[in-house]
C-alpha cells in the first residue's frame, strides 16, 4: 500500500518536473497519461498547501503569447467596432452577419483539436479569448452553449468516428451544437429525467421521445447532445433505467422547437424548448457507453466552468473604463464624482474583484493545461462562484455610480446588469456548486482522516492526547508556518504578511474540517449551512493563493504597476482573512456568531404558513 | 330525584360552566370539550360558587324582589314594534335613566339587562356595556378613606360592576378607555371592578392570539362552506385541494338539505395522492368515521380514508439512486456518522400510524353517501379502482359520537349551540322536575 503510494508520489514528482518543459512550450494540451497530480483545493481541506501546484503563477511562453495576441487583436476589434450589443438586446437576436463573422474568425471551434479543423486552443488561451467574447453576453452565451457544453461531449467522450464525422462542421460553425439535459421536472435531479430512448427491434436505432426545456441554441442547432433514459440489463439480469447520451442530428426527424423564451437578460441568445418525437437515432450515435450518460454529463458540466472567471474579468475591465469616465466627468457641487470617498470605494471594489477573479481563472487554466488531465473541477467551481457573485456585485455598484441615469434603458449598465444575473444561475447554481465544492473536499479529507477519526472515536489514548495537545498549542496562539514565506519562499516578501494570513487560515481550516468530520461524519451532507461556510472559506483561500502567487510573480518579473497589484492582493487577503476567521468561528460548536438554529426556525415557521407571519405593526389586540 | 334526573342536572351545570370558560378564552381548546356525564356528577353548584367568591353570580331570579323586577321587565317590553335590536335595548336603558332620576334599583336593572343582552343580540357590543356601566351613579361608591377600601365599599354595587365585566369577558369583549374612565368615576382606582378591569386588560391581550389554529368568530351557515373550513382546519398541507363531490340538491333557507342528496366535500393533498398511487392494491383501505370536530360551538363530522401500517417486512427501503444528482454527491462514502455530542434527536417513542389518504365531510354518514365520495376520488386517483375499500362506520369512536345510547343512529344530530348558563340550567331543572 505505502509502496504503491510512494510510487505514485515519485511518478507525480517526475510528471511535475517534465511539466515545466511541456506545459509552457506546447500550446496544446498534452495527451499523455500520467498519474493524476494532487489537487490543490483538496489538500487545503487537510490544512496543507500544495505549493507546487500554485507557485509560481503559470506562465505562457513568449511564442504562445505572441500567438495569442495576434489572435486576440482582430477579435477585439470586431467586438468593439461591429457588435452592437444594445441592438442585439433590443431585437432579441444576433444578426446573421455577426454570426457569420464569428464563424470566419474561428470562434466556433476554439477548443476543437486542430486535426478536426478547430483552433485547438489551450485552456489558458481559451480563457484569454473569453475575456473579449464576454463583451457581449448574448454572443458569449451562444458560443459557450455551442462549444463549452454543446460539442464538449464529442471531444470528451466521442469515438474517433464520431469526432471525424461531427467536429469539423461544428468547428467551422456550419453546424451549431446544443446541450439538452434540463427537463421540466429535472434540473439537477438526473433520476427524474423523462425523455426515453428505446432500442428498436432490429437493434440498429434508438427511438427518442421527450421534451427538453431552456435549451440555448435550441432553434439554431443542428447537432444536439441529448440525455435520455434507457433500459439496461444489469449483470444480475435486473432491468434498470440508466441515462445515456446521444448525438442527435436535426435531420433524424421528429425534432421540433417551442417558441423562443422571453428572458430577463441575454436576450439575444436563442433559448427554447426542444421536443423529440420518435426521433430515430442510430446506435453508433451513442456518446460514450450505453448507460454511461451520467458520467458524460458530469464531465461536460465540470469542464466548462473555469472560463467564467476570465470572461467576467474582461467584462469588469470594460465596465471600470466606462464608469471611471462618467465619474470623472460628472460634476456635483463643483466637484467631480471621483472626488467623493464613497464613489472611490466602489472602484477599489471593482478593481479588487476583477484582479482576484482574473488571477483565479488563469491559475486554474494553467493547472488544467498541465499534462495528465488534472482534476480541477473544485477549482473551476470556485472560480465560477466567485466570479459570478463578483460580477453581480460590481455591476450593481457601477450602476450606483451612474445613479438615476444608470437605471434608464439608454445606459448600457442596465443591460449589463440584466445579463449578469444569469451567471449566478446557469452552469449549476451557486448554491449547488457550493455544495459540490464543500462535499467533494470533505469526501477527500474524510477518507484520509478515517483511521485517525476512528481511533479518536474508539478512544485511543495516544491519539486523544495528541489531539488535545495540538488543540492546546493552537489555542495558546502558535505561529503557523507552511513554508510560503522566508528565504527563497514561494511568496515575495512584499506580500509576506498576507501569506502568513493565508497560512494561518489554511491551518485552522484543516483543524476545523477535522472537527466537523468528527462531529458530523457522513451526515454532514444534511448540514447545508455548515457546508456553505466551508465552501466560502475555501473560495477565499483559493482566491488568496491566486493573488499571492500572481502578485509575487509580477514583482519578481517586474511587470508594470506591480505595486498596484500588491495593494489589491494585500487588500483582498486581509478582507478574506477576517471573513474566514468569522466563518471559522461560526463553525465552532456553540458559537454565539452562529445563528443557524434561529434561521432554521424562522424559515420553518414561514414555510409552514407560506407567508410572512408577523402581525402588522399597526394591528391592535383590542 | 332519580339518578337520571341528577345526571341531567349536573350535566347542564357542567355545560354552562364550559360555556363560560369557552367564552372567556375565545377559541381555547377546552371550549370544545363535549359534555360528559361522569364529570358532571362530581361538580355541584356550590362548588362553582365557592371557588369564585370574588365574582359572585348574579342573585338567582327567585330571590329578587318580584315587584322591582317586574317593573324593569316592563322597560324591555315597551319596544314599539317588538323589535329586539341594539336600538331598542339602548332605548330601554335610557328610559330607565329618565323614569328613575335617583337611579333607584339600578343594580337589579343592570342584572336584568345583562341577562337580556343575548336576546337583543348585543352581547358582544362594547358600547352597550359602557352604557350599562353608565347607569351607575357616579362618585357615590368611591372609597373616601383607607378604611373604605379595606372593607369593601358598597359590596353589592361592586359585585354588580364585576358582573358586567365578567359578562364582557365571557363574550370576549375587550374593555376600552371609556370603560376605564367610567369605572374610575363610579368605583375609583382602588376597587374590585377596577382590579378586574386591569386583569382583563392584561390577559385578554395575551390570550387573544394564543390559538395557533384560529377559527373565525362567525362561522359560515352554509354546510358546504362550513365543511370546507373544517377540512382546511384539519389539513396541514397548504397545497391540498378541496373538492366538492356533491352539492346538496335542495337548499332552503334553514340550510337543511334533502337527505337523499347530501353534500360531500373532500380534501386531498398531492402527497396523499402520490401515497395512494403507490399503495399496494392487495391491501384494503378503510373508510372510517364519523369523527367529530368542534368549530367554536358547532360540531361537524368527518370521515377518513386510511390504510393500515405496512408490516415491517413489506416496507420498501428507500435507497438513494446511485446516479442522482448531476452536480454534487448526495452522500459521502465514509464509514463514520454523527457523533453523540451532535445528535440532538430526543429519544422519543413514536407510534407509527397508517397513512391517511383523504378526508371528507358529508351531510349524511351512511355507506351510500360515502361510496359516492370514493367514486369521486377515483377520478383523480385512478389507482383507487383496484384497491378494495372497506367501510367501517361508527365503529371505533362510539364515545365521541353518541353521548348516551344512540349507537344505532350513525349520525347524531349536532348539538345545539351552547346556551346561556342560566337558561340552560333552568331548562334542565325544569326537565328534571317534570
Amino acid at each position: 500500500m505505502s509502496g504503491c503510494e510512494l510510487f505514485l508520489r515519485t511518478a507525480a514528482a517526475a510528471a511535475r518536473s517534465c511539466r515545466a518543459l511541456v506545459a509552457f512550450t506546447a500550446s496544446h494540451r498534452a495527451l499523455r497519461t500520467s498519474p493524476p497530480s494532487r489537487a490543490f483545493a483538496k489538500e487545503l481541506f487537510l490544512g496543507k498547501i500544495e505549493k507546487k501546484e500554485v507557485f509560481p503563477f503559470p506562465e505562457v511562453g513568449q511564442e504562445e503569447l505572441n500567438e495569442i495576441n495576434q489572435f486576440v487583436a482582430p477579435v477585439e476589434k470586431f467586438f468593439t467596432e461591429e457588435v452592437d450589443s444594445q441592438k442585439i438586446d433590443r431585437e432579441g437576436k444576433i444578426p446573421h452577419e455577426t454570426l457569420e463573422k464569428l464563424k470566419s474568425l474561428g470562434l466556433f471551434g476554439m477548443q476543437v483539436p486542430e486535426e478536426y479543423g478547430g483552433l485547438g486552443l489551450s485552456n489558458t488561451m481559451y480563457a484569454r479569448l473569453g475575456e473579449i467574447i464576454s463583451l457581449d453576453a448574448s454572443i458569449a452565451v451562444t458560443l459557450a452553449a455551442h462549444q463549452a457544453i454543446g460539442l464538449k461531449g464529442i471531444i470528451l467522450a466521442g469515438s474517433e468516428a464520431q469526432k471525424a464525422k461531427y467536429l469539423p462542421k461544428l468547428a467551422s460553425g456550419e453546424h451549431i451544437a446544443a446541450f439538452c439535459l434540463t427537463e421540466p421536472a429535472s434540473g439537477s435531479d438526473a433520476a427524474s429525467i423523462q425523455t426515453r430512448a428505446t432500442l428498436s427491434e432490429d437493434k440498429k436505432h434508438y427511438v427518442l421521445n421527450g421534451s427538453k426545456v431552456w435549451i440555448t441554441n435550441g432553434a439554431r442547432a443542428n447537432i444536439f447532445t441529448v440525455f435520455a433514459k434507457t433500459s439496461i440489463v444489469d449483470s444480475d439480469n435486473s432491468v434498470k433505467d440508466k441515462i445515456t447520451a446521444f448525438i442527435v442530428e436535426r435531420d433524424f426527424g421528429g425534432v421540433t422547437n417551442g417558441k423562443p423564451e422571453d428572458k430577463l437578460g441575454i436576450r439575444g441568445s436563442d433559448t427554447c424548448e426542444v421536443h423529440f418525437e420518435n426521433t430515430r437515432v442510430p446506435v453508433e450515435n451513442v456518446l460514450g457507453e450505453v448507460g454511461g450518460g451520467f458520467k458524460v454529463a458530469m464531465n461536460i458540466l465540470n469542464s466548462g466552468r473555469f472560463s467564467m472567471g476570465s470572461a467576467v474579468a474582461g467584462m469588469l475591465k470594460k465596465l471600470i473604463e466606462m464608469t471611471t469616465e462618467y465619474a470623472c466627468v460628472r460634476k456635483q457641487f463643483n466637484r467631480s464624482l471621483s472626488e467623493f470617498g464613497l464613489i472611490q470605494e466602489k472602484f477599489a471594489l471593482m478593481a479588487q474583484k476583477a484582479y482576484v477573479m482574473e488571477s483565479m481563472a488563469y491559475l486554474t487554466a494553467g493547472m488544467l493545461d498541465q499534462p495528465g488531465f488534472p482534476d480541477c473541477s473544485i477549482e473551476a467551481a470556485m472560480v465560477k462562484v466567485f466570479s459570478s457573485e463578483g460580477a453581480w456585485q460590481c455591476v450593481s455598484e457601477a450602476l450606483q455610480v451612474f445613479g438615476g441615469s444608470g437605471y434608464m434603458k439608454d445606459c448600457p449598465l442596465e443591460r449589463i446588469l440584466r445579463d449578469t444575473r444569469i451567471l449566478l444561475i446557469f452552469e449549476g447554481t451557486n448554491e449547488i456548486l457550493r455544495m459540490y465544492i464543500a462535499l467533494t473536499g470533505l469526501q477527500h479529507a474524510g477518507r484520509i482522516l478515517t483511521a485517525r477519526i476512528n481511533e479518536l472515536k474508539r478512544g485511543n489514548v495516544t491519539t486523544i492526547m495528541e489531539t488535545v495537545g495540538q488543540r492546546l498549542r493552537d489555542s495558546l496562539g502558535r505561529t503557523v508556518d507552511l513554508g510560503l514565506t522566508g528565504k527563497l519562499g514561494a511568496v515575495h516578501p512584499t506580500v509576506a504578511d498576507s501569506a502568513n494570513k493565508l497560512e494561518e487560515n489554511v491551518y485552522y481550516f484543516g483543524r476545523t474540517v477535522e472537527t466537523l468530520l468528527l462531529r458530523f461524519g457522513k451526515t454532514i451532507v444534511e448540514e447545508q449551512m455548515v457546508l456553505k461556510r466551508v465552501a466560502n472559506i475555501l473560495i477565499n483561500l483559493y482566491g488568496m493563493t491566486a493573488v499571492l502567487s500572481r502578485a509575487s510573480r509580477s514583482i519578481r518579473v517586474g511587470l508594470r504597476n506591480h505595486d498596484h497589484e500588491v495593494l489589491l492582493a494585500n487588500m483582498f487577503c486581509t478582507e478574506a482573512y477576517y471573513q474566514n476567521l468569522f466563518s471559522l468561528s461560526q463553525l465552532d460548536k456553540y458559537a454565539p456568531e452562529n445563528l443557524d438554529e434561529q434561521i432554521k426556525k424562522v424559515s420553518q415557521q414561514i414555510l409552514e404558513k407560506r407567508a410572512y407571519i408577523c402581525a402588522h405593526p399597526l394591528d391592535r389586540t383590542s | 330525584m332519580s339518578w337520571a334526573q341528577a345526571s341531567l342536572l349536573a350535566r347542564g351545570l357542567c355545560r354552562g360552566w364550559g360555556g363560560i370558560c369557552g367564552a372567556a378564552l375565545t377559541g381555547a381548546p377546552f371550549s370544545q370539550v363535549p359534555p360528559q356525564a361522569p364529570r358532571g356528577l362530581h361538580c355541584s353548584t356550590a362548588a362553582h360558587h365557592s371557588d369564585s367568591s370574588l365574582v359572585p353570580r348574579p342573585p338567582e331570579p327567585p330571590r329578587r324582589p318580584a315587584k322591582a323586577l317586574a317593573l324593569h321587565e316592563e322597560l324591555f317590553r315597551q319596544a314599539p314594534d317588538g323589535a329586539r335590536d341594539k336600538a331598542s335595548f339602548v332605548q330601554a336603558v335610557q328610559k330607565f335613566g329618565q323614569h328613575n332620576v335617583h337611579r333607584r334599583g339600578h343594580v337589579d336593572f343592570i342584572y336584568l339587562a345583562l341577562r337580556k343582552m343575548r336576546e337583543y343580540g348585543v352581547e358582544r357590543d362594547l358600547a352597550v356595556y359602557n352604557l350599562l356601566l353608565d347607569v351607575f351613579p357616579k362618585e357615590v361608591f368611591r372609597p373616601r378613606s383607607v378604611l373604605h377600601s379595606i372593607f369593601i365599599h358598597y359590596p353589592r354595587q361592586q359585585e354588580c360592576g364585576i358582573a358586567v365585566l365578567e359578562q364582557m369577558e365571557n363574550h370576549g369583549v375587550m374593555p376600552n378607555k371609556e370603560t376605564e374612565f367610567l369605572l374610575l368615576q363610579i368605583f375609583g382606582r382602588k376597587s374590585y371592578p377596577m382590579l378586574k378591569f386591569v386583569r382583563m386588560k392584561l390577559w385578554f391581550s395575551r390570550f387573544k392570539n394564543i390559538n395557533p389554529f384560529p377559527v373565525p368568530r362567525d362561522l359560515p351557515q352554509d354546510p358546504v362552506e362550513l365543511a370546507r373550513l373544517g377540512l382546511r382546519h384539519m389539513e396541514p398541507d397548504l397545497s391540498a385541494r378541496v373538492t366538492i363531490y356533491q352539492m346538496p340538491s335542495s337548499k332552503d333557507l334553514t340550510g337543511v338539505a334533502d337527505p337523499t342528496e347530501p353534500h360531500i366535500v373532500g380534501i386531498q393533498s398531492p402527497d396523499q395522492q402520490a401515497a395512494l398511487a403507490r399503495h399496494n392494491p392487495a391491501r384494503p383501505i378503510f373508510v372510517e368515521g364519523p369523527f367529530s370536530l368542534w368549530l367554536r360551538d358547532k360540531c361537524v363530522y368527518y370521515h377518513i380514508l386510511r390504510a393500515d401500517l405496512l408490516p415491517p417486512e413489506e416496507r420498501e427501503v428507500e435507497e438513494t439512486p446511485e446516479e442522482w444528482n448531476l452536480y454534487y454527491p448526495m452522500q459521502l462514502d465514509l464509514d463514520y456518522g454523527r457523533s453523540g455530542w451532535d445528535d440532538y434527536e430526543f429519544d422519543i417513542d413514536e407510534v407509527e400510524e397508517g397513512p391517511v389518504f383523504a378526508i371528507c365531510m358529508a351531510g349524511a354518514h351512511d355507506q351510500a353517501t360515502l361510496a359516492k365520495w370514493i367514486q369521486g376520488l377515483q377520478e383523480t386517483n385512478p389507482a383507487l379502482a383496484e384497491i378494495p375499500v372497506v367501510f367501517r362506520l361508527a365503529g371505533s369512536t362510539g364515545e365521541l359520537l353518541a353521548p348516551s345510547s344512540g349507537l344505532e343512529e350513525p349520525s347524531p344530530p349536532p348539538p345545539e349551540g351552547q346556551e346561556d348558563e342560566e337558561d340552560s340550567q333552568q331548562q334542565r331543572q325544569q326537565q328534571g322536575q317534570s
